[in-house]
């Protein structure tokens, strides 16, 4: 190990090492790691007001984690039924919303990769990039606008009479569906895009000279190849949905919360930084799980995700 | 081939439907600024106005949002490019065994929540705090502090990426060679290294500070009671939308267009000169006109007048004639509700006549049942359906406002244009 570190200060002059050294360190330890760990060690704390902290009363406890379950000792209910199905209706909403990407986007990305040709390929793709770059809470606000009962699509639908009256997009879920999946869209459509352009095109043609139909083509030889790709943008957008917070404080109707609604009223209406720590740990683990799952499911490695 | 036909023209239909409803949402939005209509929509369409632009110029705590902003994003850029880069240089450098586990903490945090990572920042930096006993006003509880920290923390991450797929393309032998010749370390890092990864830092910097300027999710847990300009929007949108949101969203649109073209002119700049130094690597002669200038590249060029031309426009159409354009649409609509108004009392007054010309209501079946006289006028005030439109709907309670103005305080709401449809909707199905 000592040679390790002589050869490294060699190789890089005194300077360039330290420098080197102590930037990965902070970076690594005091922004990724610790805070990490801070954060699990509240979590299991009691929850007391600020002056207490690291004091006698700031004990271990199991309670918040017990609370996402059980509930309050108070109330009557067996189970805390509000903050658990959030929390279900959260994932299943985001691998929702995930599947829906992956159909929209696989076929824009064949597309854009091996259909279209030329100038204008490339224009959608630049094209593509212009939404990334808008804000997300704007991308939010632009579907509040468009779902609302006098908004575009409600006096559209009014107007070539397939509605008699508006309908209410926003109370029903609608807008949030749709806005969600628009949210990261782009997420998906880069990797997928990225991966069916590596793919020969020799390879579809020897398929539909051997007479293969198209949807065998997809199956066989074009998803296979882009499957990486699918994978990384299913994660990411599924990480991103789950944790998003703008696009469901604005597009949620009032009776639909989202987990990481949960955890903001934690902090900053009731205070209760515990709580909202363990429940922010909830939702970091069930990340890292499902990353772990795809990764098991589809073999592919993180380094592949994270591109 | 008739199925094949029918699979193409299907397949451009679904790329135009994605591509509009990619771009769609973006464009309603911001033509919405441009609407006069007191709530941020395009149809009915009143007059083209750019005062809801001038509306945000007033906005203390919007200018106060937007320097913060743009304050953090530069920190932000200043911690996270040689994080970045340190990062990248030390992923060649560390041990075989250890490299995957290295990548995966330092990529890791790309892949966790924004709001996990700001929670644990605000904790984190709080625990060390009180450590150290420091007071309340100490920079472990200031928002910009904790705000920099939490943003650089993954955008450093994003930095990295540029610079390692940078790196991928740096010849290990220019460096040795210049050691070789008798350079110090310093001076091969910055002769050598430094200006290969130029175009890199300038768009790893763009980057960052893009990222930093849209952030949300970390942001409004580390601001504390700061506020960015995210925060600012966000709390705004939540309170009640109206169009000068839109003008915000225009603005802002048009600046991170700006910075996204910015950033791709860097990009075809270093592609441009990789080749060009490839060609004299070749042996061939570089004539000067390829060596262009920044300020003078094409693309700069055009954003610029692009920019220019179009805000001149905007200004000019939408500062000229407004008032009367304003004014012709006010009258307008006061038109319109009189002339419901004056439909609707003749409708009822028909209708009352009617029904008790029709239904001789029986003696003794309780006067309960029968409607009281005048009461019609009032029909459908009262269903659900009327309260659900007035609670839900701000809109209505807008329209609700200026027509209480215009008209008697007594008919609340009775001649908002959506209550007299619903209205003629319940009353067709009494009859």
């Amino acid at each position: 190990m000592g040679r390790y570190w002589q050869e490294f200060f060699l190789r890089n002059g005194t300077a360039l090492a330290l420098y080197l050294l102590i930037s990965v360190a902070c970076w690594m330890l005091l922004m990724i790691i610790l805070p990490q760990i801070f954060m699990l060690d509240f979590s299991f704390r009691t929850n007391v007001p600020p002056p207490l902290w690291g004091t006698e009363a700031h004990g271990y406890t199991l309670e918040h984690y017990q609370y996402m379950v059980y509930g309050s000792a108070q109330s009557t209910d067996s189970y805390n039924f509000v903050d658990l199905s959030v929390f279900g209706r959260t994932i299943l909403t985001a691998i929702f919303v995930t599947l829906i990407d992956v159909a929209l986007c696989y076929p824009v990305a064949y597309y854009l990769a091996h259909v279209a040709s030329g100038g204008w390929a490339r224009l959608m793709v630049m094209a593509l990039i212009v939404p990334f770059w808008v804000n997300e809470l704007l991308r939010a606000f632009a579907f509040k606008i468009m779902f609302g009962s006098t908004g575009i699509i409600n006096n559209f639908l009014v107007a070539i009479g397939i509605l008699d009256q508006p309908f209410d997009f926003i109370r029903n879920g609608v807008a949030l569906y749709s806005g969600l999946s628009y949210a990261y869209i782009l997420l998906m459509i880069f990797p997928i895009y990225n991966a069916v352009e590596s793919l020969d095109k020799n390879q579809i043609e020897a398929a539909r000279d051997l007479g293969c139909p198209w949807w065998r083509i997809h199956w066989r030889v074009v998803i296979p190849h882009a499957k990486p790709g699918i994978t990384s943008g299913c994660t990411m957008v599924f990480m991103l949905t789950a944790g998003a917070l703008a696009a469901p404080q604005i597009l949620g109707g009032p009776s639909s919360l989202w987990f990481t609604q949960i955890i903001y009223q934690a902090f900053n209406q009731a205070g209760n930084w515990a709580r909202g720590s363990a429940y922010a740990i909830i939702l970091l683990s069930t990340s890292i799980i499902f990353v772990l799952c795809m990764m098991k499911i589809f073999k592919v490695k993180l380094g592949e995700i994270a591109r | 081939m008739i199925s094949d036909h029918i699979r193409k023209t299907f397949t451009i239909l679904f790329v135009l439907g994605f591509f509009a409803y990619l771009f769609g949402p973006l464009i309603i939005m911001s033509l919405t600024a441009f609407n006069s209509s007191a709530f941020p929509r395009v149809t009915p369409w009143e007059c083209f106005s750019v005062e809801w632009f001038q509306f945000l110029g007033k906005d203390a705590k919007l200018i106060e949002g937007l320097q913060n902003s743009i304050f953090i994003g530069i920190g932000v850029v200043v911690l996270a490019v040689p994080l970045g880069l340190s990062g990248a240089l030390m992923l060649t450098q560390v041990k075989e065994r250890v490299r995957p586990w290295y990548y995966t903490v330092t990529i890791s945090p790309i892949l966790v929540p924004g709001v996990v990572l700001g929670i644990s920042t605000l904790l984190f930096w709080d625990r060390v705090g009180t450590m150290f006993g420091a007071s309340r006003e100490s920079v472990f509880y200031n928002g910009f502090f904790l705000t920099i920290i939490g943003q650089a923390t993954f955008i450093s991450a994003y930095t990295m990426l540029v610079f390692i797929s940078r790196l991928q393309r740096f010849d290990r032998v220019q460096e040795e060679a210049a050691l070789d010749l008798g350079a110090t370390h310093v001076q091969t890092f910055r002769k050598i290294l430094l200006p290969f990864l130029k175009p890199a830092i300038a768009s790893a910097a763009v980057l960052a500070f893009l990222a930093s300027f849209e952030n949300y999710n970390t942001t409004v847990f580390t601001i504390v009671s700061e506020s960015t300009l995210t925060t600012f929007l966000a709390a705004k949108v939540r309170h009640g939308i109206n169009p000068s949101i839109s003008a915000l969203a225009v603005v802002i649109v048009a600046l991170t267009l700006f910075g996204a073209a910015l950033h791709e002119v860097f990009k075809r700049r270093e592609l441009a000169a990789e080749k060009e130094s490839a060609r004299i690597a070749k042996g061939e002669q570089v004539t000067r006109k390829s060596k262009n200038r920044f300020i003078t590249d094409p693309a700069v060029i055009l954003i610029f007048l692009v920019t220019v031309a179009g805000l001149g426009t905007v200004y000019f159409a939408g500062t000229m004639g407004l008032d009367e354009c304003k004014a012709a649409v006010k009258a307008e609509k006061q038109r319109v509700v009189q002339e419901r108004v004056k439909k609707r009392q003749q409708k009822s007054m028909f209708q009352d006549a009617g029904r008790q010309a029709l239904t001789p209501v029986p003696e003794g079946a309780g006067a309960r049942s029968r409607p009281a006289p005048g009461t019609s006028n009032f029909q459908g005030l009262f269903s659900p359906d009327n309260l659900e439109g007035q609670a839900g709907t701000k809109e209505t309670e807008q329209e609700q406002e200026k027509t209480r103005a215009a008209g008697t305080e007594q008919f609340q709401g009775i001649f908002a244009p959506q209550n007299l449809e619903e209205q003629s909707g319940a009353s067709g199905e009494q009859q």
